[in-house]
Formats: C-alpha cells, sequence, structure tokens
C-alpha cells in the first residue's frame, strides 16, 4: 500500500515538470553534459507544450518498453514474436496474433498489456529478472489511463533534454561519465545511495563522537548495535582469542606452550598481552603464507595454465613467493599494485632512464627480477590459444586480464560491460575498452630473471634429476618407434622399388610415391608414439622450473604465431608499433565501432591525466600505458581501491566482509553494513602509508574482533539480525582447506616450516595420482608425490596448482576453482567430506602420526595401561584443542582406546606397496581402440613413505583411533 | 550439560524444530544418532509447471562425433570425395578436400530416422521408434574443453555450475542416500576434468559426484580394510559424543548439526553406493542385453545399466562420459569402433527404461560437444580420411521424457552448418529444464551481483522437440 502512494507522488511529481531540486552545476568543464547544456536552453522553451500523458511516456514508459519488450516484440524485424510489434502506437492498437488490441486507451483495465506485465493471464516480459516492478506497472497504467499517447521524435527529444538538464531530482542523479552509446545510457539516472562505491570517500571524524577510551572501530559497530538495541557480546576467553588470533593471522593452531605463556601474560595485563601476540604473530614468517593465500584466491594462482593442454607455467611458484614476501615485508599496498601491474613497465625504464622520480626509491630500486616476478600477476588466467584464432586469443586474454583486474583491485566486475554500457553502474562500455586498450599492447613471455639471493632454490638438483630422467626414458622411448617405422619405410621403397626418401624430405611427395603415415605402425604404436613425443615436450618444459625465468610479460605488436607452450620475448621488440583499439560493438571482434584511446573509469572524477583535454585518457604510448593505469588504482583518492582492499582485510578477519561483494561494489553488490566505517577504514589506511599489518592490528585490538562468538540474547538477534549484520557477537568459521592440513602436520609435529620455493607434491588418493587425465592429445603424465616426508609436509600453499588436476582433499575442504576469481570460500558441509576425514590414507596416516608423536613424547614411562592411556588422551587434547579433556571426555576416551586396543589386536593391516612403473590404457584417436603403455615412476625406486598402520602396534593403531576423531571434531574444524 | 540427542534436535528454536520434525519423518531410515536441521539442500523439490521428465540420464560422446557419419547423411559428400575443398570456416589452413563419408544410411523405423550401417542394435524399430534425432543444434567454440564446458555448463569458460547441478538446485533428489548428480566418466576424465560436473557458484551440495570406473566408486568411500563397519560405527558414536558436548556449548552455531548429520548421511551411502554398483543382482539375460559379456560394450554396458538402476534408486541426474570420438584421421576406423562400444548399451538402455515404464519419467541424451568438418587437411602430406571441428553443425539423440520421436532440424548438403530449426546450445539448455518441469528465466542464483541462470542470458524453447 504504501508503496502505492509514494509512486503516485512520483508520478504526479513527474507529469506536473516538477521544480528540479539542483540544477546541473558543471565542474569539471571537459563533461559531456556541457554541450548539451547549450542545447537546452532551446529546448526548454518548447517543452511546456507536451502533455504529462507525453511526458510520462516519454520518460517512463518508453524507456521501459525499450529495455524489457522491444527485445521480442520489434527489435527484430523478422522474428516478432507473437507477431506483437510494440515499435509503434498502431502496432500496440492492433495487438498480436490473437487479434486482439493489447491497448484500449484511456482503459488499463481492459488493455492486455497492463495485464501482462502484472503477470496475470500472461507473463510479460517472462523472465523473473526483468519483471517490472509496481512502480514500473503504473507507469503503463497511468500511461493507458491518460489515452496512451505516442508523441513524435521531436516532441520527445524536447522532453529528454530538459529532463536532463536537471541534475539531480526525485529519480536520482545523472553521473557525469565519458559518455554511453546512447544519451538515455549518458543521462540516466542513479539513486545516489547505489553510487557509494564511485563517491570519494568521506571518514568521519571519530574523535570528536566516541567515548573517551574507545577504540575507533568500536564506536562504528556499537553505534548501529545500540540503534537496534542491542549490547556487544562480552568478551571471548583468552584460550579461545589465542587460537582465532593465530589461526588469523598465520593459519595454524598455536602449540600448547604458547598458549601457556599467553594466559599467564593475560593475567598480568590482558591487554599487554594481546598486543604482544598480535605483534608476535605478525612477525611470524607463516604470516604471509596464510595471507598470501588469500590475494592468491583473488588473483587466481596456478602452475598451469588450463585448458586442453594445461601447459604448465613452470616458474609461477615465484610469484607465488613473491606475493608472500610482499605480506611479510608489509609492502606498502599502493607499491604492490603498481609492482603487479606494470614491474616490466618500471624495468624498462630503470634501464633506459636510470631514475623515475614520481617513484618511492623503494619501488625503484627493487631488482628487475622482482619486479617482472610480479607482473606473474598479468598471467595468472586460465589462457590457451590452441585452436583459436590469433586476434580471438588476444581478446580472449585481455578480456581475462581487465576483469581480473577490475575484480582484484577496483572490486569492480568488468565483464558487466563488454558488450554494452553496464546495465546498472555508471559504467560505460567506452570506459571498458579504455582499459582494454591499456593492456592492447601487452604480450605474455616467460623472461630471463636472475634468482634472488631470497628466493628459496632448495631442491633444485633433485628436482633436476628426476625431471631428466623422465625425458630421457620418453626420448629413448620415442627413438625406437621411429626406428621401427623407418625400418618399414625403407622396407616400402625396397618393395616398391623406389629410392629411399627420408621422412623430411616426403612431405610434397604424391601419396602412393611414399609410404603411408604410421607405416610399420600399429594402432598401438601410434599411439605410444603420440604419448612420448607429448611427454618429451612436458619434462622440456619442466626442466624450466630450474631456470632463472619468469612469466612476465613485455610491451610489443602481437605476435604472428601463439602457443602457450613456448612464450617468448623476441631480441628485438618493435617499439614503433601504432596500436589502435576500438568499443567492440557487443564485444565482437567483427564489430569494431568507435576508436578509444586508452584510459580509466570516468565515474570516479578521478583523472588520470589532468592536464589533458579528455582527463581520463592514457598517452597512446606503447609503453606507459600499464604504468598510468596502475598509478590511478593506487592513487590515494581512488575510492574503489582503497575501499576494497579493506573491505577484503576485514573479511578475512571477521569471515564476512563490511560490502558483501568484495569482487563488485557495483549498484548490484551488497551494500555496506557500515558504510561510513568503511570509509574510515580506508581514509586511515591510506593516511598510515598502505600499510596492512598496522590495519590488521588495528581491528583485532577492537572490542568487536575480541568478542565472544555467542551472545546472551541470541534468540532475539536471530530473529532481527539472522546474518549478524550487527557483529553483535564474533563470527564462527570454518578452516579453509590450506588451514585444515597445515593444522594437522602442526598438530602431529609433521610440519617443515621452510618457507617458499619450488611446488611441493603433497600425496593424495593413489588413484587420482595415477589416474589417467586427458590433455591436448594424449595423457597428462601421472602425478608423483614428493620423494620425502620432509619434502611433502611443507604448508599447503607451496602445493602444485594444476588447473586440469584438482588435488582431492583441498577440492572437498572448497579450495577455489582458480579459474575464477574467489571472493569468499564456499564451506558447505557435505558428505565426501565425512568420507576424506574418516577414510583417507592422507588423514589415516596423520593419525598414526600424532599417535606416534604423543607415545614418543610419553617415553612408555608409565607402567599401567589405562594410566598410560589416560596420560595420552589429555595430551592428544592439548595438542588438537589447546585444552584439557573434560572429566566425561577423559573417562570415555581413555575407555575408548583401551576398547580399540582389544580390537586391533585381531586385527593385521597389510602393507602398502608403491609402483613404480604403471601401465596406462587410453582409447586411440585414430582406430577408436584402446591401448597400452608403460609410463615410469621414479619417485617411488626411493621413496620415504609415511608410517603406516602396517607399521605399528595395535597400541598406536588403537591411539590413532582417538586422534582421527579429534581432527573429524566440531571442535577442531571451527574457529570460534 | 549432557544434552541427549533428541533435546539437542528439539532444542534448536521454533523456527527450525517444525522444518526438522517434517523431514525426520520424510526420511527413509532413520539412524539413532541423527541430527536433522533446516531441509537438505538436496531435498525435493516441486517443479515450476507440470514436468514431463523426473530425470536426465545424459551420454556424452566426448571428441564430437561426425554427424554426416552417424544419423546424418550427406550424399553429396560421396561425390566430393578428395575433391578440393575452399571453404574458410574452421581452423584448418592449407589444402583442404572434402571427405565422403566411409558408411551406407537406410531410414528405420516408424519415424523414418536415418542411420548409418554401424547402428545395428539403435536401428531396432522397438528402439528407433523411440527416438529424436535433433540436427539443428550449433556450438560455439572449435577447442574440445570450451566446448565441453559450454555443453556442460552452459559457459564456455568453464566454471559455472553443470546442467545436473542447476536440475538439483531447481529440484533437489528422491534419495537422499545418494547423490543427486552422479557422473560416470572412463578411466581417464575428459578434458577439462571436473569442470565439466561442478557446482560453480552455486552451493557445494549440487556438485556432481564421480562414481570412478575402478577401484572404490567414490573416492574414500570405504574406510581402510582393517577397520571394520562396526569399528567405524563405534568411532561415529564417540564422535557424536565430542561434537554433542561441544555444540551444547555452542548453541550459537546451526552448522554444528548440519556437519554432524552429514557423517551420517556417509554411512548410509557407504552401504548405499555399493549396493546400487553391484550388478550381480541383475538378470544374466540383463547383463547380456547390455552387452557386459563382451569386451567391446562391457564398459559402456556397465554403466548404462548403472545408470538406469541409479534413476531407479531415485538419482535426478546421470551423466556418463565416452571418449574417442575426435576422429581427424582414421575416421572409418575409430567411428566404427566407437559405434560398437555404444551402439547396443544405449538400445539396451532405452528398451529397459521402456519395459520397467520408466522412459516416460526419464530424458536420455546422447550428444557431442561439437559435430565435424565435411573436409579435412593433410597430415603429414598424406590425405588423411578424417574431420576437423564443427561448431556450426552437430546432431544428437534424445529419447524419453516428452520428446518428440522423428527428425528435427536439418544440416545443409555438405553438413557445413545447420539451416533449420536453429539453436544454440542454451535453448537447448532452456528445453531441457523444460521437459523438467524448470523454467530457466526463474531457475536463477544470485552471484557476482547478478541473477544467474543456466543459459547465461537467457534461451528460447525448441518446441519442435517436444511432444
Amino acid at each position: 500500500m504504501t508503496a502505492k502512494i509514494r509512486t503516485d507522488r512520483d508520478l504526479e511529481v513527474y507529469a506536473n515538470g516538477h521544480a528540479p531540486r539542483h540544477l546541473v552545476t558543471l565542474s569539471p568543464p571537459h563533461l559531456v553534459t556541457l554541450s548539451l547544456l547549450i542545447m537546452f536552453g532551446i529546448a526548454q522553451a518548447n517543452a511546456a507544450e507536451a502533455t504529462d500523458g507525453e511526458r510520462l511516456f516519454t520518460l517512463r514508459v518508453l524507456p521501459l518498453l525499450k529495455t524489457k519488450c522491444f527485445g521480442c516484440h520489434g527489435d527484430d524485424p523478422a522474428d516478432i514474436r507473437g507477431d506483437y510489434n510494440l515499435l509503434t502506437r498502431e502496432g500496440m492498437l492492433k495487438g498480436g496474433e490473437s487479434g486482439e488490441p493489447s491497448v484500449v486507451p484511456g482503459k488499463p483495465e481492459e488493455s492486455p498489456l497492463y495485464q501482462a506485465v502484472l503477470w496475470e493471464g500472461y507473463e510479460m516480459p517472462p523472465k523473473e529478472n526483468d519483471r517490472l516492478t509496481n512502480a514500473e506497472t503504473e507507469f503503463i497504467r497511468k500511461w493507458i489511463a491518460a489515452g496512451s499517447p505516442w508523441p513524435d521524435h521531436a516532441v520527445q527529444l524536447q522532453i529528454k533534454r530538459q529532463q536532463w538538464s536537471v541534475r539531480e531530482n526525485e529519480d536520482g542523479v545523472i553521473v557525469d561519465t565519458s559518455g554511453g552509446l546512447a544519451d538515455e545510457w549518458t543521462y540516466r539516472r542513479y539513486r545516489p545511495a547505489d553510487l557509494w562505491a564511485f563517491r570519494p570517500v568521506q571518514p568521519l571524524d571519530v574523535g570528536s563522537r566516541k567515548v573517551a577510551n574507545q577504540h575507533s572501530l568500536d564506536y562504528f559497530i556499537r553505534r548501529k548495535l545500540s540503534e537496534a538495541t542491542f549490547e556487544p557480546a562480552p568478551q571471548a576467553d583468552p584460550r579461545t582469542l589465542i587460537r582465532r588470533a593465530t589461526f588469523d593471522l598465520i593459519g595454524l593452531p598455536p602449540v600448547p606452550q604458547e598458549v601457556d605463556a599467553f594466559l599467564a601474560a593475560w593475567k598480568q595485563n590482558p591487554r599487554q598481552a594481546w598486543n604482544d601476540l598480535i605483534d608476535r604473530l605478525l612477525e611470524s614468517p607463516h604470516y604471509g603464507e596464510r595471507w598470501a593465500q588469500h590475494w592468491l584466491d583473488v588473483a587466481r594462482y596456478a602452475d598451469t595454465g588450463g585448458y586442453s593442454n594445461d601447459y604448465e607455467r613452470s616458474n609461477m611458484w615465484r610469484y607465488r613467493d613473491y606475493v608472500i614476501r610482499a605480506f611479510n615485508q608489509d609492502k606498502p599496498y599502493d607499491q604492490f599494485i603498481i609492482e603487479q601491474l606494470a614491474g616490466d613497465e618500471i624495468v624498462k625504464r630503470q634501464k633506459e632512464e636510470g631514475g623515475i622520480s614520481e617513484f618511492p626509491p623503494s619501488t625503484f630500486n627493487l631488482p628487475s627480477s622482482e619486479l617482472l616476478i610480479a607482473t606473474g600477476f598479468l598471467r595468472l588466467g586460465p589462457w590457451d590459444p590452441a585452436m583459436v584464432k590469433n586476434p580471438e586469443a588476444r581478446q580472449i586474454y585481455i578480456d581475462d586480464v581487465v576483469n581480473s583486474v577490475g575484480q582484484t583491485f577496483l572490486s569492480t566486475t568488468m565483464r558487466c560491460f563488454k558488450c554494452h554500457d553496464h546495465k546498472f553502474d555508471p559504467l560505460p562500455t567506452r570506459d571498458y575498452y579504455r582499459m582494454y586498450a591499456a593492456f592492447a599492447g601487452t604480450q605474455l613471455a616467460e623472461r630471463p630473471a636472475p634468482f634472488l639471493p631470497v628466493e628459496n632454490r632448495e631442491g633444485f638438483e633433485e628436482g633436476r634429476s628426476h625431471v631428466e630422467r623422465l625425458l630421457e626414458f620418453a626420448k629413448a622411448e620415442k627413438q625406437k618407434l621411429l626406428n621401427k617405422q623407418e625400418a618399414a619405410a625403407r622396407q616400402w621403397y625396397r618393395e616398391h622399388d623406389l629410392s629411399y626418401v627420408p621422412p623430411e624430405e616426403r612431405k610434397d611427395v604424391p601419396d602412393e610415391m611414399k609410404p603411408p603415415r604410421h607405416v610399420g605402425l600399429n594402432h598401438i604404436e601410434q599411439g605410444q608414439l603420440k604419448v612420448r613425443e607429448q611427454d618429451e615436450w612436458i619434462w622440456t618444459r619442466r626442466l624450466e622450473r630450474y631456470e632463472p625465468m619468469v612469466q612476465s610479460v613485455y610491451n610489443g605488436p602481437d605476435p604472428k604465431w601463439l602457443n602457450a607452450r613456448k612464450l617468448r620475448m623476441p631480441k628485438k621488440v618493435d617499439q614503433n608499433v601504432e596500436l589502435v583499439s576500438y568499443i567492440l560493438t557487443g564485444g565482437s571482434l567483427e564489430a569494431p565501432g568507435e576508436e578509444v584511446r586508452p584510459g580509466v573509469l570516468s565515474a570516479l572524477g578521478l583523472p588520470v591525466n589532468s592536464g589533458a583535454d579528455d582527463p581520463y585518457v592514457i598517452g597512446g604510448e606503447l609503453n606507459g600505458r600499464r604504468l598510468a593505469l596502475a598509478q590511478w588504482i593506487a592513487d590515494p583518492e581512488n575510492p574503489l581501491t582503497t575501499r576494497s582492499i579493506v573491505n577484503r582485510i576485514w573479511q578475512y578477519h571477521f569471515g564476512k566482509p563490511i560490502a558483501g561483494n568484495p569482487n563488485n561494489f557495483g549498484v548490484k553488490g551488497a551494500r555496506p553494513t557500515h558504510p561510513e566505517l568503511l570509509d574510515w577504514l580506508a581514509a586511515d589506511f591510506v593516511f598510515h602509508g598502505w600499510k596492512i599489518k598496522r590495519l590488521h592490528k588495528l581491528i583485532m585490538t577492537s572490542d568487536t574482533y575480541m568478542q565472544a562468538s555467542a551472545h546472551p540474547d541470541l534468540e532475539s538477534l536471530r530473529t532481527s539480525d539472522p546474518n549478524n549484520d550487527l557483529l553483535a557477537y564474533f563470527p564462527t568459521r570454518r578452516l579453509t582447506a590450506e588451514e585444515l592440513r597445515d593444522a594437522m602436520l602442526r598438530v602431529t609435529g609433521e610440519l617443515n616450516p621452510t618457507v617458499g620455493g619450488l611446488p611441493i607434491m603433497p600425496e593424495i588418493n593413489m588413484e587420482v595420482a595415477l589416474q589417467p587425465r586427458m590433455i591436448q592429445f594424449s595423457l597428462a603424465p601421472a602425478y608423483q608425490p614428493s620423494r620425502t616426508p620432509e619434502q611433502r609436509n611443507r604448508r599447503s600453499i607451496y602445493a602444485y596448482r594444476v588447473r586440469g588436476q584438482a588435488n582431492p582433499f583441498m577440492e572437498v575442504f572448497n579450495q577455489p576453482n582458480p579459474n575464477e576469481s574467489c571472493e569468499m570460500r564456499d564451506d558447505a558441509s557435505v558428505s565426501p567430506q565425512a568420507f576424506t576425514l574418516m577414510n583417507s590414507e592422507l588423514m589415516n596416516d596423520r593419525a598414526i602420526a600424532f599417535a606416534v608423536r604423543l607415545q614418543k613424547e610419553e617415553g612408555g614411562r608409565r607402567k599401567a595401561e589405562s594410566e598410560r592411556v589416560g596420560v595420552l588422551v589429555r595430551r592428544a587434547f592439548e595438542l588438537a584443542f589447546q585444552r584439557e579433556p573434560s572429566q566425561a571426555e577423559q573417562q570415555r576416551l581413555t575407555d575408548y582406546v583401551q576398547r580399540m586396543q582389544q580390537y586391533h589386536h585381531s586385527m593385521e593391516p597389510q602393507p602398502e606397496t608403491y609402483p613404480t612403473r604403471i601401465t596406462r590404457s587410453l582409447v586411440e584417436e585414430f582406430s577408436g581402440k584402446p591401448f597400452k603403455y608403460e609410463e615410469i615412476l621414479p619417485v617411488f625406486e626411493n621413496y620415504i613413505r609415511d608410517k603406516k598402520a602396517s607399521d605399528v602396534d595395535a597400541q598406536t593403531r588403537a591411539l590413532a583411533d582417538l586422534c582421527l576423531m579429534l581432527f573429524n571434531t566440531n571442535e577442531f574444524m571451527y574457529v570460534y | 550439560m549432557n544434552y541427549s540427542r533428541r533435546e539437542f534436535l528439539y532444542g534448536l528454536g521454533s523456527s527450525l524444530g517444525s522444518v526438522a520434525l517434517s523431514s525426520l519423518l520424510q526420511a527413509d531410515e532413520v539412524p539413532p544418532s541423527s541430527f536433522r536441521l533446516p531441509p537438505s539442500p538436496l531435498a525435493p523439490k516441486r517443479p515450476m509447471h507440470t514436468p514431463r521428465a523426473k530425470n536426465v540420464i545424459m551420454l556424452f560422446m566426448e571428441g564430437g562425433p561426425g554427424h554426416m557419419d552417424t544419423f546424418d547423411p550427406k550424399p553429396e559428400l560421396a561425390r566430393l570425395h578428395k575433391t578440393e575443398s575452399k571453404r574458410t570456416r574452421g581452423l584448418e589452413t592449407g589444402f583442404k578436400f572434402f571427405v565422403g563419408s566411409p558408411f551406407k544410411f537406410r531410414k528405420v523405423g516408424e519415424t523414418g530416422i536415418e542411420m548409418c550401417d554401424q547402428w545395428k542394435y539403435l536401428a531396432d524399430p522397438e528402439v528407433a521408434n523411440q527416438l529424436c534425432n535433433f540436427r539443428g543444434c550449433t556450438a560455439e567454440s572449435l577447442n574440445h574443453p570450451e566446448a565441453l564446458f559450454h555443453m556442460n555448463t552452459g559457459s564456455r569458460l568453464g566454471g559455472d555450475p553443470a546442467v545436473g547441478s542447476w536440475v538439483n538446485y531447481g529440484l533437489g533428489t528422491e534419495n537422499q542416500n545418494l547423490p543427486g548428480y552422479v557422473v560416470m566418466t572412463e578411466l581417464a576424465l575428459p578434458q577439462g576434468g571436473s569442470t565439466n560436473w561442478s557446482n560453480g557458484f552455486l552451493p557445494a551440495h549440487y556438485q556432481g559426484t564421480r562414481l570412478r570406473p575402478v577401484g572404490s566408486p567414490i573416492l574414500d568411500l570405504a574406510p581402510p580394510a582393517h577397520k571394520s563397519r562396526e569399528h567405524q560405527r563405534q568411532f561415529l558414536d564417540e564422535l557424536a559424543f565430542l561434537n554433542e558436548q561441544h555444540a551444547a556449548a555452542h548453541p550459537e552455531h546451526r552448522e554444528l548439526a548440519a556437519r554432524m548429520e552429514s557423517y551420517e548421511l556417509a554411512y548410509r551411502m557407504q552401504t548405499e553406493v555399493p549396493g546400487v554398483i553391484d550388478l550381480d543382482g541383475e538378470t544374466r539375460q540383463t547383463h547380456e542385453m547390455y552387452g557386459l559379456d563382451a569386451p567391446d560394450t562391457a564398459a559402456f554396458g556397465r554403466q548404462c545399466l548403472m545408470a538406469r538402476r541409479l534413476v531407479e534408486k531415485g538419482v535426478r541426474f546421470v551423466q556418463i562420459f565416452s571418449g574417442g570420438w575426435d576422429s581427424h584421421d582414421y575416421l572409418e576406423r575409430g567411428h566404427t569402433s566407437r559405434i560398437k562400444s555404444v551402439d547396443k548399451p544405449m538400445a539396451a538402455l532405452i528398451k529397459d527404461l521402456k519395459n520397467r515404464g520408466m522412459l516416460d519419467d526419464t530424458l536420455v541424451i546422447w550428444t557431442g560437444e561439437f559435430g565435424r568438418t565435411p573436409d579435412n587437411n593433410k597430415r603429414g602430406g598424406v590425405y588423411s580420411l578424417g574431420r576437423g571441428h564443427n561448431a556450426d553443425a552437430m546432431t544428437m539423440l534424445l529419447a524419453g521424457g516428452g520428446v518428440k520421436p522423428g527428425v528435427v532440424g536439418a544440416t545443409d548438403e555438405i553438413g557445413a552448418e545447420a539451416v533449420e530449426c536453429v539453436h544454440p546450445i542454451r535453448d537447448l539448455h532452456v528445453t531441457l529444464l523444460h521437459l523438467l518441469g524448470l523454467n530457466d528465466n526463474k531457475l536463477t542464483y544470485f552471484h557476482a551481483g547478478r541473477f544467474k541462470q543456466l543459459s547465461q542470458f537467457g534461451g528460447e524453447l525448441i518446441p519442435d522437440l517436444i511432444a
């Protein structure tokens, strides 16, 4: 009811030519509105002639028809659905195939069009997404009631121009941009509240508002809480707090000594203890490992390129370590942005100019390797030009990188305005192609970059000789087949009385003058040959891991030939290339529209080049486009960038962001729950030098962060704030896949804390490791885990990420698919997780390792069995949960372990074996028949396996049952 | 603080209690330590309109079968055989020549659907009368994984939810002790791997579960050999004890109960899954009918029979991948052997579904990711008798589930392009959802600022396919 009243008032305001609230005030003179204002003078004089109904039609009804109806009922004359053409008043009066008029002027209730948009009888438009709002159906009703007038174009234009001259009215505000493809878009209106992300950051002066000694963040949270008449939850107990903080900052559980020390310090001085704890964790090298993972989720890290070939990006690990270093060094975020987007351009300038004044020396003086490694960001998307024509392959790359840059740094989903002006946000497609043009000369290449002293090069030799072994095997097997083929070829020549022609010279010889393809090889051998040829280049490429190379980019013309197997920078890059970019209409290469220059998002009103005629355009030179874009993104005044990063940091601390869609701040993203807090954080972050560690500490020292996860008034909170948007209590979260594995390794004492280096290969289910996996022409080689437990038991961030082969453990615990930027992890509980946690080898191995650790530490000192088991149970609880068991737990589980000892005495687990060769089977493409071949698995020749059930006695197995159970509990799985 | 399970169950607050109770009463088997919570995301849901089909079995021929070598004869190509082709579509460059099909064709059944002579069992009128051959579908991508992603997820980029995920999201599934979306592959995964059955941005409950062809059907389904079921029951009881203690201390945390329930479901699935894949209970005659007794047909036959059993048990969407159709060369050998391996099992599946009265409710789809070109280029300087990838024309079979038997659509006289009843893949998806009682425009999920749908931006129904 209320909605309707408001609608009516809207209509009146509209129809009566309303008094404008604000007239256009043109600030920067370049804006598109300027030229039109001059015309408005003329337009306004005549507009008075238009009737209310005509105005309603022009400003309300026609735009609705255009966006919601014409697509099926008019735009394509060859395909008019239901023979119902809405392009003209005549068509509308005539109606569709039913023959009944769709509009009866003056009588909305008798007009089928009106009934259809109400979804009564007909349901039009048919998509839920497009369905008209109440206000919109009211426009239709009123317009029909007014006699459904349909003014001609001249009158329409007058009416529109008059309306465009008003910057802000009841309908919203016009946003100045570089301009849409049509005036309707350029002058459309936005509700001011929807523009929050594009507006400058406006921090409140908290100091003058908050109560004395109140933490600034708590001011914002408390204010909303008290408006909703809720109290915040009490402070969490210190044991919960140290677990929360430790997982949060380093992704690992605290060890019992750390807990004891913290509890003791807390007793003395809680505030001091808490501050010291945060400082200690921020100084840990594991901090970077934990927070780099968040970044890699958004940036889509993987060690391979995806799609059919899934080529390895052999040096990608250097970028992963760069991100870890950046977090550990607390690299200012603005610098982090610039290095990743334009590190190569800085290197080029270093070489050519020896200095760039506008950069802090910390960036400019970085070794060129570090800067090139940073540009690995631009190489993270899945991409493979195989079977794609060159221009399209380039387009796929640039579209991907533009979208990634938008989502990652600007929280803007760029894809939404690639084919047309943005449907909801003030983002014209012109701006999409301006940003696209900033990458028009960006070419992909593996570039030389000497290793830095800080990079971990452990395991290079062992790795290289392992790969060489596999390469030699592939080469030798291939040669055997080629020898056989050539012997048959010689035989064929002899039999046909022709003189022998070597294979490389046979290409242009007619079919009947040369032996058939694959002569002498049956379908099995043909298939084998293909496998060996493929393996040869896979292993050749893998050897590049150990070379001082990096996945990077350079600026230049498009290469004539693209193959993701090998992308190298030419010795001489043509620097005189002229790059011309266009708006690609509908996103199609075949439909280039207006030419565009490289540039940035104009809606922010933040110039990239304030001196230029168009301040949102970057110079047209080949080099420096990305640097200019990066500097614009990293501009302290860029509200998207600064809000984006503080929103993400907040999200990872609380498990929920302030603005609900960290990759999309547009109208369709969730609005911030605490917009003023977001702005205050963004301003504070920039003011203090873009330092992320400082931001962590700021957040973590608030009362809001230190709250308990339970709340005394839970029942009413659940009703009034089901999503805990008020943060009345601390949100609980499940461990991520990586945390889960890493936490277990720490509890069992197996974790190797080495930082950085080559990708490691954890054990995965053997059936998956050996399972055949199709790539372009054949099967990918088997997955071979790292040889020793020390090599395997590194943190999960170092695990090799193959786009075409997910690690089953990680996947089941919602490690995101690296093809899409992940703004937030899913943590649904599904049954396959239970299978993995109870039954998998990985879990059972951890349980045995845990049991062995417990027994070793106990040292067999206690004689009485029940006493010893009791001690072990207690210690297991301390290590896994950082607490002692309750009496009930102690009793029950001691009893359980003893029962299990009985059980295991009667069992004899079989030892595992590891194959050093496997036979593979595959359907051969040419014959459609299966064939087999052998593959070697050299890693298992000298393999040091984890302790298995068959390696330990019944006592240990029984204790391992308990250990496995603790890893399966909710207490272990969740952080409070 | 020792909460009993019952107290725990009913102590969840009034808003949840009634839902929990109703789903509790629905469950087939309620083990003692079951914690039912808000209805499972996979609980059966009412369709949006009267459905024609309840379940789907999708037979995916990876690599792209040649339409002109299976169901869409092109006599003109035989005439042009080995003559130069000047066509410029497609990726092959250099000298190209036309390739006639190595197979003869004939019309079969009441609808006169055309098949090459390699289809022996499918040509049985009892089967052929059920089949609809759709020739109007067009793909977009010329490379396998992108085209596979497109057919399976509606987007060629990979990463969006699979069709089976959308269907489970829309309808739930009948049997809560089995996954709602089951995928069977050969030993080798198809290109693009599990992205083809990923839940994408839908919750993880909707992802396809792969039944592995050898070894454990689901990874880690069974405990290690030295742990008995009784051992596991004790383990779960002690685990429930610890979890209950913990839940009592954390009443604010609802996810705990869902996670506890997932263990009980896992425990039930451990018996249910091996039961459904154990084919020993099927008659000798059934084994023979599906070709389980012959090496060429055994693998696919086994999967087809399993598909029928899964659907019978209430699994909503079953997908089988069968590779080897990518015949760039030696087309005759390749397609002969591929057809042989699927012909008998497919025919058996359709007959079997029909005889059991299940075909009316079950939509069977046979398709690849694209079709093939009428021409080819030389390989190693030799006229290689095969075909390239073709996104402009392809062929597929549909049966049951409200589909109208007969031929729908047409390709041009050399099979280069679809020319009649031409529809992009999204329209096929819209139609498939429609048959299941779902409206693509309404089956949406809010993600990244937009209501996403299987067809991406909407599509059209293909009325010609519907009976």
